[in-house]
């Protein structure tokens, strides 16, 4: 199947926002940010960088004609900063200049004085401070107080998972120019075109629809676009509307490195209770995100943990708590898997921690606890076409595990020097927006009278392959080839109040709602073309391969005819169709309720070695049964499947995070980031397809960006055992990533490293030295 | 400021009058060649890969460079080829791109051309194709979106399907016309830039100058816009056959030596056969292509592999200036962080060390948070000769430790004359620890640092005497 985009990509010729062609005298924009953590702003002098010689002007707050607040969940975001900053990398002014290379000149000569205050950093500091951005979060279900009693094994502990860079390769960026009548246009890189539109017509002070914001397609997202787009939009767009000139932004790597948000890191409190039989009997967890400066979009990440903290176990007793806790890091936002996998690795820890006091292998307490058909999570909802225990046992099968078990069981018995180390990972995640108001879409389908289509949505092309799977829609319901099917730019003069390209669910929500246009326009085309052939009704009519055919026998009327002979009768060959995700509804007060469309499962095997001289690792394989649905295109569902793994195996590992104590980001290149290359990638990734049909998905498909991250938890558990067949006096301890500093220090526990690393540094810049 | 630069880019001679420190990348893109794309500009990512082509005795030998870290005068004379000038006229697609294609290795598409001219420039490379391994010259481009695994796939498949091309140049560029992996204007290529040959004296260099610009790895990462107005002078030489050489029983490196031609140099692989397994830990292949050793060296960055790796072989600094030329041993050549004894307008010319001869052994380790294009947290080198059962003489180097590349004096010192056991090495461990002060940083707490020091320097005896020293003798 030829792929428009890919062919695009292949040939170096698709157009990204830095590459689309910007009209003779486009200025450049430069954010100068805050370079304290927290503090009150005493001065801001502007003279000397405003007298260089090609800068044109440099906005504030001041400037700003509408409102300087961006928060989309809670309003507590400026766009630029007043008289307070909040974080490192926060805006506080903006340049504009003739060029790149002034704009960035001009920055370093803003003078700023900042009198500091007290600078946090750490989530639990936050809490114990009373900085939470919402009100905490409990969900709850039977009663876990009344259990501990009776569960023979009880264990608690604490763990805590890092932040994680979204690294799109693309950076944040926007192209703006101003349109006649005091409108604007907006060229973005966001998942949510909506949500940039609100947010420049909030700040510039006019109606949405005088600002249109159009998006061909993004060099990567991963939840990083979804909000947090909207800021360098918006200051684009200020500066376009302001100066009435076009204006282009685009981040450097170091910039979007320190202004954007992350991944939010958790730390977190558990306790479990288990029977003698290894059944699950009681779980409670306490989740103190950081959210960082601002709350963007952790409340609703914070549910997700919440939906998600149990896993893919039925657990009867569970009481589960949020904190959104405040901090002085840049406001973290979503990254695929959107407050799961953080959930998830809580339990995970919980049920380690519990196998190892019972002394057994954790994957019994696993796949004992699996959830079952008809079991209810823990916010109510009931779980129907269960596909956990299947992909379990196919993994067992299909990859001979127990027998690989034994292999690496000799592989230890035998080497000294590396020691191997496995884990199951299962995973369980639910599919829609968790917000019910935002499982909706709207599609546009235009048939032209030569039987070519167009269609327009508000799915954002980011790599996920949404419009190849629309037209494979298109493509099906017509009978036509894929090379007559074209996509728009994602347009919100087409496409209006829509939600973000996120939660996994943009291709379920736009195919649907691009099936319903496609249903429209083909009962008009049939019954067209039954009133051609004379006959009463469309009754036996159908298209095949561009053919029409009555009770299989071919009319000799084609697609081509029966569209010209449409427009030709006056009948509309376009439609217009909404889609709300059907059966969604959440009670945010008891936590209880139906809020999600259905779940993805799946089983994954991960086996690593650690070298123990030097403390380094491989992942040598994973291996995984997952639960694609009816796969709408095998390839790019396989695709995203390894690409959401990597990503999680990179969190769990490499990819850390690291600020000091004045809030400064002391990973903020991608010399000290470090994010799997071709060498991390495992030897051996094997991905099955499960293949059970989704009776409530698209073509019984399954939705695919976020769920398979979350395989990428087990490689801490195969990493920790194989520690410990080395040094079995090694404490499990649960800190992510498990980097080989971690590691190395793990090895030699109780032998040479006296003091545990402790993340307190100290560091002279060390920009790659 | 300005000056001429003449290259062939594609298919056409270009000259322009362009700032010399204006990066390569940049370049293209005014030019709307926006295939090669800005995702770092570091050197870390890929996205901005193109391939280089230079005349070295009667060929063109191709390489790939990361282009946000080139000079544009350093192509000044080269090809260079984009994404492009690797596209086919009748939009047909290179196998290259189909295998792309069927496999879905790409995604978002932000990274793919930079995959699709590296993997381009694999056809490109010298020597036997069987033997080299195409995932090699993928080594320095990331994706974040297909987790590599299709890629790697693809890769796989088009080596498969192509494989079998001739080693002879001429030959070469037709077979791979053939297979329509490249467009048939390389076969023009040749006479091309035998045309548009440029004086390489001829750069308007400072005798003074506030930088000497080598592959510029480290400048343009650093400072790329105090490059723009700095007094440069350019003296990156792109000379594989000749940069490593014998002479009089030392093993010279010309300043311009690149990591690859370390990696390609027939003498050091016979000196030290593991050189190939050290050399791929350092960068990626476009940065081996650029990276010198005279600019690793004079960086001082307390990390350079390189730097630490010849400070092991007990190497010397040749710095020459207009009036003189003095030799100075690279253990004295660090003053603090990140000063040298050179001074202004003195050049390092090369630097030699003495080819050992019999009952020597040589390790490098390095470890950093990812294997493979990382910084190391540290790196140990080891140069041993062991006679009768005991080392005669031994040097010990390391990084990442120290405010400079440190060569560890006093282990080695009380290394020289023992035999090799657990207990002897341990004591080593132990003064080398009180050799170094490494700091907390990004690369590790300083906790770490000592450790993965201890342990390296016991890996260096495992690996190397593995009947002398077992590892459950050291913890
Ligand atoms: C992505 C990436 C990965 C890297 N990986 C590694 C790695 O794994 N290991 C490692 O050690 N380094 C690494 N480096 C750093 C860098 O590539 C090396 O230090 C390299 O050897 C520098 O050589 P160069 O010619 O590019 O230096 P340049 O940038 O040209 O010069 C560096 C310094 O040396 C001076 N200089 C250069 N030549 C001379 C000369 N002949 N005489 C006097 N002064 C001179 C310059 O003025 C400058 O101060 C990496 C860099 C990048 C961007
Ligand atoms: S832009 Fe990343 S390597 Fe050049
Ligand atoms: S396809 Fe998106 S980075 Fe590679």
């Amino acid at each position: 199947m030829k792929d428009y985009d890919i062919i695009q990509h292949i040939t170096g010729k698709s157009l990204f926002i830095d590459d689309v062609n910007v009209p003779d005298g486009t200025l450049y924009a430069k954010v100068f940010y805050s370079k304290c953590a927290h503090g009150k702003i005493l001065s801001l002098d502007l003279s000397e960088a405003c007298s260089i010689k090609g800068v044109i002007k440099i906005f504030t707050y001041k400037d700003i004609p509408g409102i300087n607040q961006i928060g989309g969940i809670v309003r507590d975001e400026c766009l630029l900063a007043e008289n307070e900053v909040h974080f490192i990398g926060m805006p506080v002014a903006l340049i504009i200049a003739e060029s790149k290379f002034i704009a960035s000149e001009a920055s370093k000569k803003i003078v700023i004085k900042y009198e500091e205050l007290p600078v946090i950093t750490d989530p639990r500091e936050a809490f114990a401070k009373g900085q939470l951005s919402i009100p905490p979060r409990i969900f709850e279900s039977g009663n876990v107080n009344n259990v501990w009693d009776k569960c023979d094994v009880i264990e608690s502990g604490t763990c805590e998972s890092g932040g994680q860079e979204h690294l799109y390769l693309e950076t944040q960026g926007a192209v703006s120019y101003p349109l006649e009548g005091g409108s604007i246009k907006v060229i973005s890189s966001t998942q949510g075109p909506s949500a940039v539109q609100k947010v420049v017509s909030e700040v510039l002070g006019i109606s949405k629809n005088k600002v249109e914001v159009e998006v061909t397609r993004l060099g990567g997202g991963f939840g990083g676009k979804e909000d947090q787009a909207s800021p360098w939009a918006a200051l684009c767009a200020l500066a376009a509307f302001l100066l009435n000139k076009p204006v282009k932004l685009i981040l450097s790597r170091h910039d979007d490195m320190v202004m954007t948000g992350k991944r939010n890191p958790y730390s977190s409190d558990f306790k479990i209770g288990l029977n003698s039989e290894g059944m699950i009997l009681a779980y409670e967890v306490t989740f103190f995100q950081n959210s960082g400066a601002s709350a963007d979009l952790s409340p609703a990440i914070l549910d997700r943990s919440l939906f998600h903290c149990t896993n893919s176990y039925y657990i009867p007793n569970v009481k589960a708590i949020g904190y959104c806790c405040r901090t002085n890091l840049a406001p973290n936002t979503a990254f695929r898997g959107f407050g799961g996998p953080q959930g998830k690795f809580v339990i995970e820890c919980a049920v380690y921690k519990a196998a190892l006091k019972i002394n057994i292998p954790p994957d019994i307490i696993q796949k004992k606890n699996l959830i079952k058909e008809n079991d209810h999570f823990h916010y109510g909802q009931k779980a129907v076409n269960v596909m956990s225990g299947k992909s379990w046992d196919k993994a067992e099968m299909d990859f001979g595990l127990q027998k690989e078990i034994k292999k690496i069981r000799q592989f230890n018995s035998v080497n000294s020097l590396y020691k191997k180390g496995y884990a199951y990972m299962p995973i369980c995640f639910g599919i829609a927006f968790t917000n019910t108001r935002m499982n909706q879409a709207n599609a546009l389908v235009n048939v032209y009278t030569d039987g070519s289509v167009g269609f327009s949505t508000a799915a954002v092309e980011m790599g996920q392959g949404v419009n190849a799977k629309i037209r494979e829609v298109i493509s099906r319901v017509f009978s036509i080839s894929h090379d007559k099917i074209k996509n728009e730019p994602t347009n919100t003069t087409r496409s209006a109040n829509t939600s973000p390209t996120a939660a996994s669910s943009g291709a379920d929500m736009n195919c649907n709602a691009v099936l319903t246009a496609c249903n429209n326009i083909l009962e008009r085309l049939l019954n067209s073309a039954a009133d051609d052939l004379g006959l009463i009704n469309s009754e036996g009519l159908i298209i095949k391969d561009e053919k029409v055919f009555l009770n299989n026998k071919d009319t000799g009327l084609t697609w081509g005819i029966i569209v010209e002979n449409a427009n030709s009768k006056r009948i509309s060959l376009c439609d217009y169709a909404h889609y709300a995700t059907p059966d969604l509804f959440f009670d945010r007060v008891t936590n209880k309720g139906n809020p999600f469309r259905y779940h993805v499962y799946g089983t994954a095997f991960i086996e690593v070695t650690v070298d123990c001289l030097r403390g380094i690792y491989r992942i040598d394989s994973v291996k995984a049964v997952h639960d694609f649905g009816h796969s709408l295109n095998p390839v790019i569902d396989l695709g995203q499947a390894e690409g959401a793994l990597m990503q999680g195996l990179g969190w769990m590992t490499i990819e850390e995070i690291i600020h000091d104590k004045k809030g400064r980001l002391l990973t903020d290149l991608l010399s000290t980031y470090k994010v799997p290359d071709l060498h991390f990638t495992p030897a051996e990734v094997i991905i099955k397809f499960l293949n059970e049909p989704n009776p409530v998905g698209i073509f019984n498909s399954k939705a695919i960006g976020e769920p398979p991250l979350m395989y990428g938890i087990g490689a801490y558990f195969a990493i920790m055992n194989a520690v410990r067949e080395f040094n079995p006096d090694a404490s499990p301890e649960f800190s992510a990533p498990f980097t080989p500093e971690k590691v190395l220090l793990k090895l030699y526990e109780n032998t040479f490293a006296k003091d545990l690393h402790s993340p307190a540094l100290s560091i002279s810049d060390n920009k790659s030295n | 400021m300005n000056q001429n630069i003449t290259f062939l880019l594609n298919n056409s001679a270009v000259t322009a009058v362009l700032n010399p420190a204006a990066v390569t990348l940049d370049f293209l893109r005014s030019c709307k060649l926006t295939g090669a794309k800005e995702g770092c500009k570091e050197g870390d990512c890929g996205a901005c890969t193109v391939i280089c082509g230079t005349m070295e005795n009667d060929k063109v030998i191709y390489r790939t460079v990361n282009s946000c870290l080139v000079p544009v005068m350093n192509i000044h004379g080269s090809h260079i080829v984009t994404i492009e000038g690797l596209n086919l006229n009748n939009s047909q697609l290179s196998p290259v791109q189909s295998a792309f294609l069927s496999e879905g290795a790409a995604q978002c598409g932000f990274c793919t051309p930079g995959f699709i001219v590296s993997l381009t420039a694999f056809f490109l490379s010298s020597g036997n194709l069987k033997n080299n391994n195409i995932l090699d010259f993928i080594d320095g481009n990331v994706c974040r979106c297909t987790g590599h695994s299709s890629i790697i796939r693809a890769a796989v498949n088009i080596k498969k399907e192509i494989g079998n091309a001739p080693d002879e140049f001429e030959k070469r560029l037709l077979y791979l016309i053939n297979k329509n992996i490249i467009p048939e204007y390389f076969l023009t290529v040749k006479e091309k830039l035998t045309e548009l040959y440029v004086d390489p004296t001829d750069n308007n260099n400072s005798d003074m100058p506030d930088y000497y610009v080598g592959g510029g790895t480290d400048l343009f990462v650093q400072k790329p816009d105090e490059m723009l107005s700095s007094d440069l002078s350019f003296i990156f030489k792109r000379n594989t056959a000749d940069n490593v050489f014998e002479d009089d029983g030392y093993c010279c490196l010309r300043s311009s030596s690149t990591v690859t031609d370390i990696l390609e140099s027939a003498l050091l692989k016979n000196i030290f056969p593991g050189i190939t397994d050290f050399s791929e830990l350092f960068g990626s292949t476009p940065i081996r292509n650029n990276a010198t050793v005279g600019g690793n060296i004079n960086n001082a960055s307390p990390i350079g592999d390189m730097t630490a790796f010849f400070l092991a072989l007990d190497s010397d600094v040749i710095l020459t200036s207009d009036k003189s030329e003095r030799a100075v041993s690279l253990k004295d050549y660090f003053v603090s962080y990140k000063k040298t004894v050179r001074s202004r307008g003195e050049i390092i010319k090369f630097i030699r060390f003495k080819i050992p001869k019999k009952n020597f052994f040589i390790n490098f380790e390095k470890v950093s948070k990812r294997t493979y294009l990382d910084i190391a947290s540290v790196n140990t080198a080891i140069y041993i000769e062991y006679e009768n059962e005991r080392i005669s003489k031994i040097n010990i180097s390391a990084g990442g430790v120290f405010e400079t590349p440190k060569f560890l004096s006093l282990a080695s010192e009380f290394l020289t004359g023992k035999k090799i056991n657990a207990e002897v090495i341990k004591e080593a461990v132990r003064i080398a620890d009180a050799e170094i002060s490494p700091i907390s940083d990004a690369r590790g707490s300083e906790s770490y640092k000592r450790l993965l020091l201890s342990r390296l320097i016991y890996t260096h005896f495992i690996k190397l005497f593995p009947e002398l020293i077992d590892i459950k003798e050291t913890v």
